[in-house]
């Protein structure tokens, strides 16, 4: 099957350096003590946070940091057929410990000692990448939340399929059976958090594709930055600043 | 007692500590002004949203907001074979769902105990209601229907869960379209795409074109909260939680009575405050028969 056609155009109409549209929003669950939808395409992702609270179970307490506890889940209609098992298949469970550690590399937790920050992530609609827009819906979530961090941790996959480095690839392509590199860093320290990646792949090949995705990674934070610039701005706006 | 020291400590302290340390008396002084803290008369419900089609990989979905409670309601079709009692009916599955994000008292590991009791609800509701026939969900006698799985998500839970996931259900089965699929030569019925359908018909497809579910009744509810003498329609999740008293009555388009809910709760309730929920019902079915009718006209003009 042809993923790149030869005029250079993918399944989608991208080109093979482009991402897919990002849309974002903070604020969206009321209750929660930050929130954030993030969508990548199709992919459409929200993140609540609850926390910094009271550790719900005392053996798990630790008296000089937060105890940082993370959930992924899918909702049954995201993906094309209906799933039977969204929540404790081992896919969930993989992707909610790679959260979790990636997350909790970057909050400061000494600063919030004996408590629990919550990181709940729900996948709405599925289509490729759901890891890495888990990852920016959560900062995003952690910013409104006001929950300190060390930086932003944003995140962005890229693949390899007829000899050409893809950026931000979508379930299709995902599913070719192709390398699939996911990258997290952390922007303005310039440092890598999260990489993973099935498949085979020889390294100079992999050199590119890993370029690729933390080039994908920071675009992905000047967009998140602006998002939580404007949310300032309207909060300043609404104090009458 | 705790309304009198209440009331001796309530002008030392500010209004929220005051809110979380005495919530009772806080809103019974609320109350007597027949006023709400959030502003709301007594019989007033919060601002409903409506909004189909969110999901598009879903054969129909809604979202509604009622205040800060979300719902995200999606019905995916799926052909199974019809049971040997009934060969021309086909069968709807509905499941409720509260992931952790939707409230603080939510934990992994440790379900919400509203989210079985609504779904039950929610099932009873819809299947006795008469709204959708099964017939309708039919596609070779005996051999192939549809089985109609709804999934509703809560996003944010603050209170009238069963108000917000029923507007949504019932949103979700309006916007519904039953995709065209046609019987190939093993007997299976296979999904017809609207690119490859005009080249390689040999098969007939068993239903012409895309339809919608036709409704016969749509039900709509309103939870009310009642507290010694007073009546609060549409509580949020702050008073749901302090006056216990709840009751849910579901009406359907000719305002007949489709189910009344009383689960117990410490005021007893006498006849005329169970007319007052009704007629308060009536009320709010009209304005959420106008709010339904509009998103669906939006959704049929794009």
């Amino acid at each position: 099957m042809e993923y790149v056609n030869p005029e250079g155009l993918r399944l989608d109409g991208r080109r093979p350096l482009e991402m897919r549209q990002l849309r974002a929003e903070i604020g969206v669950v009321a209750r929660a003590d930050g929130s954030a939808v993030f969508e990548m395409g199709n992919t459409k992702v929200i993140a609540a946070i609850y926390g910094p609270r009271e550790v719900q179970n005392k053996s798990q307490q630790i008296n000089d940091q937060a105890v940082v506890r993370c959930e992924y889940s899918m909702a049954n209609f995201s993906t094309g057929d209906r799933m039977r098992k969204p929540k404790h298949d081992r896919r969930s469970t993989e992707i909610s410990l790679v959260i979790r550690q990636t997350m909790e590399a970057c909050i400061l937790t000494h600063l919030m000692p004996r408590s629990q920050i919550d990181i709940f992530v729900q996948v709405l609609q599925a289509d490729g990448g759901t890891r890495s827009a888990c990852i920016n819906a959560a900062t995003l979530a952690l910013a409104d939340a006001g929950i300190p961090m060390r930086d932003l941790v944003t995140s962005c996959a890229a693949g390899y399929l007829n000899t050409t480095p893809l950026l931000d690839l979508n379930y299709v392509e995902d599913s070719a059976g192709g390398p699939d590199v996911t990258v997290g860093i952390l922007p303005k320290l310039d440092k890598v958090t999260l990489l993973q990646m099935d498949a085979k792949l020889p390294l100079d090949t992999f050199e590119t594709v890993m370029q690729l995705a933390i080039e994908g990674c920071k675009a992905v934070a000047n967009y998140i930055r602006e998002i939580l610039l404007e949310n300032t701005k309207q909060l300043e706006f609404r104090r009458g600043v | 007692m705790a309304a009198a020291s209440g009331s001796d400590l309530s002008s030392e302290m500010e209004v929220d500590a005051f809110r979380r340390l005495f919530p009772l008396s806080f809103h019974e002084r609320h109350l007597l002004k027949s006023i709400r803290p959030d502003g709301r008369t007594l019989g007033k419900a919060r601002d409903t949203i409506i909004s189909v089609g969110a999901v598009t990989s879903a054969n129909g979905s809604a979202l509604t907001k009622i205040g800060c409670t979300t719902m995200l309601a999606a019905i995916k079709l799926e052909v199974m074979t019809p049971t040997v009692e009934s060969p021309d009916e086909g069968c709807i599955a509905i499941d409720f769902h509260m992931p952790p994000i939707c409230s603080p008292i939510v934990r992994p590991g440790r379900p919400a105990e509203a989210a079985p009791v609504v779904a039950k609800q929610l099932s009873g509701t819809i299947l006795s209601s008469g709204m959708i026939d099964l017939k309708e969900l039919s596609l070779v006698s005996g051999k192939a229907a549809w089985m109609a799985y709804l999934d509703i998500y809560c996003l944010d839970a603050d209170g009238s869960l069963f108000d917000a996931a029923l507007l949504s259900a019932v949103a979700a089965f309006s916007h519904l379209q039953i995709p065209v699929v046609s019987l190939n030569d093993e007997g299976r019925i296979v999904l017809i795409s609207e690119d490859n359908g005009g080249g390689k018909l040999e098969k007939e497809p068993v239903n012409k074109e895309k339809r919608k579910l036709k409704l016969a009744t749509i039900p709509l509810s309103l939870t009310c909260i009642l507290h010694k003498n007073y009546i609060l329609a549409d509580p949020t999740a702050e008073e749901e939680s302090i006056m216990e008293t709840l009751v849910t009555v579901v009406l359907d388009s000719s305002s007949q009575l489709v189910s009344l809910y009383k689960p117990g709760g410490p005021v007893l309730a006498q006849t005329s405050a169970i007319q007052d929920c009704v007629a308060l019902t009536r009320q709010r079915l009209k304005e959420l028969q106008k709010i339904l009718n509009e998103a669906i006209s939006d959704m049929e003009v794009d």
